[in-house]
């Protein structure tokens, strides 16, 4: 094994950086078992997620500084298992306020509300469903590039979006908190951004040979507006679920504390959650309603792809490159070239068995 | 009542928490030790290679108790080491140690050079010129052909056009009926517009589909098995069989656009082949046609191919030697559960061996195996400009 040494010292130094935040940790769960604080709104590196969260970052990146290929392919695997353990950490930080409410014998539905976060809750449904809530933003950004070697007036034209984007992204906790209320927020915003900027164009005709290129670059943020609504609604209905689901948790917990059951051991809170959620969430994917919001959400983001392709097509075509629909076409006579040969050969074999 | 919660204390939390801690720094050392997941490591012998894929055949070290070979047609979807993940869990394995002379078919890694490659190219073409390189290295006029999942179509859909050239079918956890709404995947291809999807794409790519998988039970594949790999990092081998399972399911190849367009369309949207209203290439699918025996095993617990899409393929061959086989478990257990390896590989062979004409091969394995590199040798000289040379070997991808 190559870099032995450095690895271990970048090992040592996480096995210092753990040590820390067991220190931190205890203090803090005395803290809350005294009843001084509850873990609400704790960011990634508090609460009781801070060791777990220190140890990970800092063992993953023990493994990069010692900048040997090998160790990144383990990064690699590492972190995908870490993935898991870590949603399983987030859990065990939403299940501190019910321990909490349970010990004060006030544990139900209603007060378990009060508790929870429900921004904690998006957080680990994100993880599961593998949902990027900054990616609209991120996909949003890249259109403004686009514009802005287009048109060189990016600054104006895709502020409103940037904004719209960060406006209905902040929308989504609120939906998880079960206000559907605040869905319409995302398409106010959506609308003023498209009012503040294609607005304005339509009033001026493009001209010229940058016409059709500004066209299509009209209908790419007008795909990428609808993606970003159906996206929305497709995370909403998740979430949706996710909380329903965790009520049910609750109340069945509730219940078994009130017939005198002892419940000692997070795992066992844990293995009835993922009992009732992919039980709450199978009934869910099997509804025709999900089926078809599913595909539609799919045809929305294939939209905003298809023309972005085209998009970049109409910029590279001066440059001495090959491009996507030209190659598309060599593949396609390579393919027919194909099949003659193999039918010429087979026609062959019978004349000449 | 009792107090609930009453040993749940501050020194029980730190001391639960701190378990996950020293179950992951010990399975990540246990990680850093690992060189190289290894799969697939039956010995096998490349007889046939054609574009991206290759033809594989397993070396027979015992006697060959059935004169016909088997040729196995895995999936385009996923990889066909899965039938050979590791020595105590290896079909493959298995069906030689019953005698049987194995084949097997890696499909390999489309490229968008591949895009156009349709069901015709793939049946008629790939799968045809793979079973005439078998039946020439075995000398058998017809072979078993054993089909698993989308595979099983294939194959029957072969059996159906090329009857002649099969002597024995056995199709595993295979769909034929798409009319069924007991699978998720199945109500989700409904409305997925796959016209899009391929024109977006051109090959779509395997971590697609895999997404698609992975919701099928998004909180137990995404978290508990997680979770449950903590317990069994400590452990090196159960480590390592845990991340062959783990690279299998990621190591997913992307599809050809035309191909999966048509299976989509045809096969999930408009049940063409139960209909009879299959073409592939300009030939019609008539499943009556299948005259051979039939061995069609579904897994009761199949969330993936649920046994209505499975089973209903008996009721509409044309041969009266046909068996319906339950295996108690899910669509993976059928490949690589315990009790697969013992139950599931003897009953296979065991079927075959009670068909008729199926006694052992007069030649030596040896010979087999020359005649087998010969035939290869042969078809690859006549389509020469398929393929270079039968010696030509290297990484898959």
């Amino acid at each position: 094994m190559e870099n032995t040494r450095d690895y271990f010292d970048a090992w040592l130094k996480a096995q210092e950086k753990l040590f820390g935040g067991f220190v931190e940790n205890t203090k803090r769960a005395q803290q809350l078992f005294f009843g001084q604080a509850t873990p609400q709104g704790a960011g990634e590196a508090s609460g009781f997620q801070n060791p777990f969260s220190s140890w990970t970052a800092a063992f993953l990146n023990s493994l990069v500084e010692t900048g040997d290929s090998h160790r990144h392919a383990i990064k690699h695997g590492l972190s995908k298992l870490l993935g898991g353990s870590n949603a399983y950490v987030k859990l065990y930080e939403m299940w501190l306020p019910l321990m909490k409410a349970a010990q004060e014998k006030s544990l139900n539905t209603d007060s378990y509300k009060d508790f929870a976060d429900p921004a904690k809750y998006k957080d680990l449904i994100d993880h599961i469903f593998g949902f990027d809530p900054d990616a609209v933003k991120l996909m949003l950004n890249q259109a403004a590039q686009v514009l802005e070697l287009s048109t060189g007036s990016a600054q104006r034209f895709t502020k409103p979006w940037a904004e719209a984007a960060r406006e209905s992204m902040n929308v989504l906790p609120q939906f998880a908190e079960g206000h559907p209320e605040s869905f319409m927020k995302m398409f106010h915003s959506m609308f003023n951004a498209f009012d503040s900027t294609f607005g304005r164009v339509f009033h001026v005709p493009p001209v010229g040979k940058d016409r059709e290129k500004i066209e299509l670059l009209l209908r790419s943020f007008d795909d990428l507006s609808v993606y970003a609504v159906k996206n929305t609604e497709y995370q909403h209905t998740m979430y949706v679920t996710g909380l329903t689901a965790m009520e049910k948790v609750v109340a069945t917990l509730a219940e078994k504390i009130k017939s005198g059951e002892e419940i000692k051991q997070f795992d066992e809170f844990f293995d009835l959650w993922i009992d009732v959620s992919e039980r709450a969430y199978f009934a869910l994917f099997q509804t025709e309603a999900f089926a078809k919001l599913q595909g539609e959400l799919l045809d929305a983001a294939l939209n905003v792809r298809s023309h972005f392709f085209k998009l970049m097509e109409m910029h590279l075509y001066d440059l001495p490159i090959a491009l996507r629909s030209e190659m598309d076409d060599l593949y396609k006579t390579l393919y027919e070239l194909k099949k003659k040969v193999r039918k010429l050969e087979a026609q062959l074999r019978e004349v000449n068995p | 009542m009792k107090t609930p919660f009453v040993a749940f204390d501050v020194k029980s939390l730190i001391k639960e928490l701190g378990e996950i801690n020293t179950k992951l720094i010990k399975g990540a050392e246990a990680l850093t030790e690992i060189d190289e997941i290894d799969v697939g490591a039956t010995p096998k012998e490349l007889v046939y290679e054609e574009d991206k894929l290759k033809l594989y055949r397993y070396q027979q070290a015992g006697e060959i108790t059935c004169r016909t070979p088997v040729l196995i047609v895995y999936a385009l979807v996923n990889r066909q080491y899965m039938l050979d993940l590791q020595p105590d869990r290896s079909m493959v394995r298995n069906l030689l140690q019953h005698g049987l002379d194995v084949f097997i078919i890696d499909w390999g890694y489309p490229t968008k050079a591949d895009m156009y490659l349709t069901l015709d190219d793939y049946i008629n073409g790939y799968l045809s010129t793979c079973i005439d390189v078998v039946r020439e290295a075995s000398q058998s006029e017809r072979i078993n052909l054993m089909g698993i999942c989308q595979g099983g179509t294939f194959s029957a859909i072969y059996a159906a056009l090329y009857p002649e050239k099969v002597q024995n079918l056995v199709t595993l956890v295979a769909p034929f009926d798409f009319s069924t709404n007991d699978g998720l995947l199945f109500n989700w291809s409904k409305y997925l517009n796959v016209d899009a999807l391929v024109e977006s794409y051109r090959i779509v790519p395997g971590d697609f589909l895999n997404g698609g998988f992975l919701m099928l039970m998004p909180f137990s594949l995404n978290i508990r098995k997680y979770v449950d790999m903590l317990d069994v990092m400590e452990d090196k081998e159960k480590f390592l069989n845990f991340l062959r399972m783990e690279k299998w399911i990621f190591d997913s190849p992307g599809q050809a656009g035309e191909c999966l367009r048509q299976f989509i369309k045809d096969c999930y949207r408009e049940n063409k082949l139960v209909k009879g209203e299959l073409r592939v290439g300009d030939r019609l699918v008539d499943l009556k046609n299948i005259t051979m025996p039939l061995l069609n095993i579904y897994a009761s617990a199949d969330h993936l191919v649920p046994p209505a899409a499975t089973k209903p393929l008996n009721d509409l061959v044309g041969t009266d030697d046909k068996t319906l086989y339950e295996f108690k478990g899910g669509h993976i257990g059928v490949f690589v559960g315990s009790k697969s390896q013992k139950e599931l590989a003897p009953a296979i062979s065991k079927w075959l061996h009670a068909r008729p004409g199926q006694g052992p091969r007069p030649t030596t394995n040896s010979e087999q195996q020359t005649v087998a590199a010969e035939a290869g040798q042969a078809i690859l000289q006549e389509a020469s400009s398929r393929k270079p040379a039968v010696s030509k070997r290297g990484t898959s991808r």
